[in-house]
């Protein structure tokens, strides 16, 4: 026998069937079409912003994240359940599509079969399967939802409507299957290759094969209503993530990772900086209020959520998308409040786990930049001194600027002013120059460029900051005036390597510089550190220690820098002992986001709570890379009161201790 | 409303210090520059009048060598309205009259309703230019003010006096008023007003002391003598006492 099935069997392919079939279809369509069209007026109230260019790459990032849901599977159980009922739905779809190709077009017109064979067995048997295991999902996505209820986990009427509407189409799909088959198929080799069918239909076959056939043409009919009612309704409701989320994976920001948008300030008819309505932030942040899912994974990483404080990125993303849709004219920071927009500390942890492709902190620096340099505004008085005496000594701290290459003396470390001819210049940052934790830091990697015969330069007094904490915190003109003097500074000296020790100096001049045509090769000192090692410059003699290793927020995340420093350690000697948020999972030490200038006056303390995660551990040291960071750490650990259990050190300190003169061998 | 507003540009204090080659003075190289703090009220206080008003025009006077068109430009950014810079390389070496007798000069013909200045300088901090221009310009001025109210062409300060009590002073226009820490908290420029300032009217004009000349003049300017550090004693109070009176028995005569 012939192994295939009438397609429309027992409701007809007759105009009373196709009719009223694509006449409900025509419908949905509408309904899906104005209801977006609707939707993309409202973007349509943002800023111009093209992300359109590169389509291959934005091509490749649609397929990876919304068909192979790459980003969906990266935190386990829900995101499972949905990746794994996506594609079970994905694979119900196509086989849907692939009957109306043969019945209403291949066969219809040319004759064509091709739903038989041993190709219908697989169909039957792949399509029966993927109704189970998408059953299965949903079940589990539903126990969760409604009976283990996660904490922070938004369920609204929409849910409800999604849960309903897609286990009815499921169940009336499985149970007209089995109407069909009980009729059609029980006792035939073929009913085993539709397990799920067959199941139904022997619950099924004691009834008349009239009754069958009544219950079978009504469940069509339903089961067809459902589905078209689904379509017709995904604009509506949450179901608009099927194509929102997918289309934000190919609208994505290609990076490089956490740029910001740089002001002209040449402008003369630009008049109002930043964002305090939803008109002046770009389309792309309004389209993103709709490709949220709510989630909450940004909230349940986000470390000023975490630490009580009244900023949830996830909230955020949908006050400014409530906004858009209902008063655009309304004031955003107040919608959204100014002290959450202060809480954030750009760590990135919200974006980077997002599955939506949603940039949440551009959104916040642009609100920070109308609160600074539309009303001069600050989280606090203390900021705003730290901008003025950046203004003045080119340092947050406020210490007199001519004392900035003070750190390096006795070193033998000079002034490009005095001395250009140098393999790299020493960027320092603000914290190695005048904070004496951090000036250890400072004196510990010269010390190994010199073992390692690398002839270092600084600018001394030259140097002023680089102008990120204040960028971040929404001061963009301080920012371009720092960042135009220093490109300016570093340029005329003809360098071509320039090392960091903090972070955010090596994410400014190595990202944002490029605005002002500053393009040399810049290199954070653990991946400097760990080419010495490796070309064997530097000579480093393990001695075994315990530790933990903290990523800071812009080496890992904004970088994705986790393996060198981990090298470096474990060369030194060391035996790390992660954190259960370490890597991309890393939680910030509350000093992004220009915060290191703000005291942190709401919620409990950040640092603290990084500082109990390293205890945890049960390593005495906590390592990182990053002088805020490092400050933090210091300061958390007085806080917490472990002074006796942990201490915190830069790399290039644990490394410093550890040089292998050079010539000692055979001794 | 006519508003002067008399700012000096000063040295970060947290700049590393040094003696002048004419020993008289600081030596001005390496150090960074800002807006004298107490004027930074007195800018601030102006503005606010001016935001209160309406009808108000600012003018900001500094003297000095070219480089305090700068801290004249932040005032403008602030929101002062047009500015005045007295061009004078040497005016770190006039006395407090001179000064005074600069400002009065370019004010005496002006009518300003209202002369803001800072109650000091943070570099010479003699305390003495505000009261002097009023006496030049025969106006009274009033001093260390931390509160300013004005309602109906009367205003209303508040004195700081010793020992935290203050007194509440009222008095009319003209009058010049000197601005204390606690007056207010200076704004910090928007962009759009930094843009704005930009594009107002800076002149730079020649000073003269008129035929007022200096009556005093500085000798010298060193740093203080080092003088031995201090002593922390730990341990508990009985024994704590007991240390203290070895001490003072040894070192001083108190307990001879």
């Amino acid at each position: 026998m012939e192994f295939t099935r009438e397609i429309y069997w027992n409701v007809g392919h007759g105009f009373t069937t196709l009719g009223p079939m694509y006449g409900l279809l025509l419908v949905a369509l509408v309904f899906f079409t104005v209801g977006f069209l609707k939707r993309i007026t409202v973007y349509r109230l943002g800023q111009p912003l093209n992300r359109t260019d590169q389509r291959g790459v934005r091509l490749k990032s649609l397929l990876e994240t919304a068909l192979l849901q790459t980003k969906v599977f990266r935190v386990p159980g829900a995101g499972t359940a949905h990746g794994v009922f996506f594609w079970s739905f994905f694979v119900l779809f196509i086989g849907t599509v692939l009957i109306v190709i043969q019945a209403d077009f291949t066969d219809l017109f040319f004759g064509i079969r091709f739903l038989k064979g041993t190709f219908y067995k697989l169909f039957s048997l792949t399509l029966d399967l993927a109704g189970l295991v998408a059953l299965f999902m949903l079940s589990g996505l539903l126990v969760r939802r409604y009976l283990v209820r996660p904490e922070g986990l938004t369920t609204k009427s929409d849910d409800a409507l999604m849960h309903c509407l897609l286990f009815a189409i499921l169940i009336t799909g499985f149970a007209l299957e089995g109407a069909r088959m009980a009729v059609t198929e029980l006792g035939t080799p073929l009913a085993g290759w539709s397990p799920v069918g067959f199941g139904v239909a022997l619950l099924l076959s004691g009834i008349q094969e009239a009754d069958l056939r009544t219950l079978h043409s009504t469940l069509w009919w339903i089961h067809l209503g459902l589905a078209m009612g689904f379509i017709a309704v995904i604009p509506y409701s949450k179901f608009r993530h099927i194509v929102t989320t997918s289309a934000n994976a190919f609208l994505t920001d290609l990076g490089p990772t956490g740029k910001l948008t740089t002001i002209n300030l040449e402008d003369e008819d630009i008049e109002k900086f930043g964002a305090d309505t939803v008109t002046d932030l770009s389309w792309k942040d309004i389209f993103d209020a709709d490709a949220c899912t709510l989630c909450k994974r940004c909230q349940d990483r986000c470390p000023a959520y975490a630490t009580d404080k009244p900023l949830s990125p996830m909230k955020l993303i949908n006050q400014i998308g409530a906004v858009a849709f209902s008063d655009r004219t309304a004031n955003l920071l107040d919608t959204i409040t100014r002290d959450a927009i202060w809480s954030c500390t750009t760590c990135r942890a919200c974006q980077d786990i997002c599955p939506a492709s949603v940039e949440h902190v551009n959104k916040i620096v642009e609100m920070r930049r109308n609160l600074v340099l539309m009303e001069g505004e600050f989280p606090g008085e203390e900021v705003m001194a730290a901008m003025e005496q950046t203004e003045v000594n080119g340092n947050p701290l406020g210490m007199g600027y001519a004392s900035r290459g003070d750190w390096a003396e006795g070193l033998g470390v000079k002034p490009l002013a005095e001395d250009p001819e140098v393999d790299v210049l020493y960027f320092v940052g603000c914290y190695a120059s005048f904070d004496k934790r951090n000036i250890a830091v400072a004196r510990s990697f010269i010390t190994l460029c010199q073992a390692a015969g690398v002839k270092v330069g600084i600018l001394g007094k030259e140097e002023k900051c680089c102008g990120e904490p204040m960028r971040k915190m929404g001061n963009e003109y301080l920012y371009q005036t720092l960042a135009m003097e220093m490109v300016e500074a570093i340029k005329g000296y003809g360098v071509r390597t320039i090392v960091t020790t903090c972070p955010h100096c090596f994410n400014t001049l190595h990202k944002d510089y490029r605005d002002f045509e500053l393009d040399v090769t810049v290199i954070p000192h653990v991946v400097f550190l760990q080419q010495l090692i490796a070309s064997g410059a530097l000579a480093v003699k393990p001695l075994e220690f315990t530790c933990t290793y903290h990523d800071s927020c812009y080496l890992g995340r904004h970088n994705d820098i986790y393996d060198a420093p981990r090298n470096v350690i474990r060369t030194a000697g060391g035996r790390i002992t992660e954190m259960t948020r370490t890597r991309d999972q890393s939680f910030c030490c509350s000093a992004g986001g220009g915060r290191i200038m703000a005291e942190e006056k709401l919620g409990t303390r950040m640092n603290i709570r990084r500082v109990q995660m390293a205890v945890a551990t049960g390593a005495d040291r906590l390592l990182s890379n990053c002088p805020f960071c490092l400050t933090m750490f210091e300061d958390g650990i007085k806080g917490a009161d472990v002074e006796e259990q942990l201490r915190p050190y830069d790399i290039a300190e644990v490394l410093a201790e550890r040089i292998e003169p050079v010539g000692t061998e055979g001794y | 409303m006519k508003i002067l507003i008399c700012i000096k540009q000063v040295p970060d204090m947290e700049s590393k210090f040094k003696v002048d080659s004419e020993g008289i003075w600081y030596d001005r190289a390496d150090l960074a520059w800002r807006m004298n703090e107490y004027d930074e009220y007195a800018v601030e206080q102006a503005i606010r009048l001016k935001e209160q008003v309406k009808e108000a025009d600012l003018t900001v006077l500094c003297i000095g060598p070219g480089q305090v068109t700068e801290t004249i430009k932040k005032a403008l950014a602030m929101g002062c309205d047009r500015g005045v810079h007295i061009a004078d390389a040497d005016s770190y070496k006039k006395e407090p009259i001179e000064i005074a007798a600069m400002i009065a000069g370019f004010a005496q013909d002006k009518n300003f309703d209202i002369i803001f200045t800072g109650m000091q300088s943070q570099d010479r901090g003699s305390a003495q230019v505000g009261v002097m221009v009023a006496e030049l310009l025969g106006i009274p001025a009033v001093t260390t003010i931390v509160d300013f109210l004005y309602e109906n062409g009367t205003i209303q300060v508040k004195r700081e006096l010793e020992g935290g009590s203050k007194a509440v002073v009222t008095t009319g226009t003209p009058v010049l008023l000197t601005c204390q820490l606690g007056l207010n908290t200076p704004r910090y420029p928007t962009l759009p007003n930094i843009m704005k300032a930009k594009k107002k009217e800076l002149l730079t004009v020649e000073g003269s002391t008129g035929d007022i000349s200096r009556m005093q003049a500085t000798a010298a300017c060193y740093f203080p003598e080092k003088k031995g550090g201090g002593l922390v004693l730990e341990g508990d109070v009985a024994e704590l006492a007991d240390k203290l009176i070895q001490i003072l028995k040894e070192k001083t005569s108190i307990l001879a």
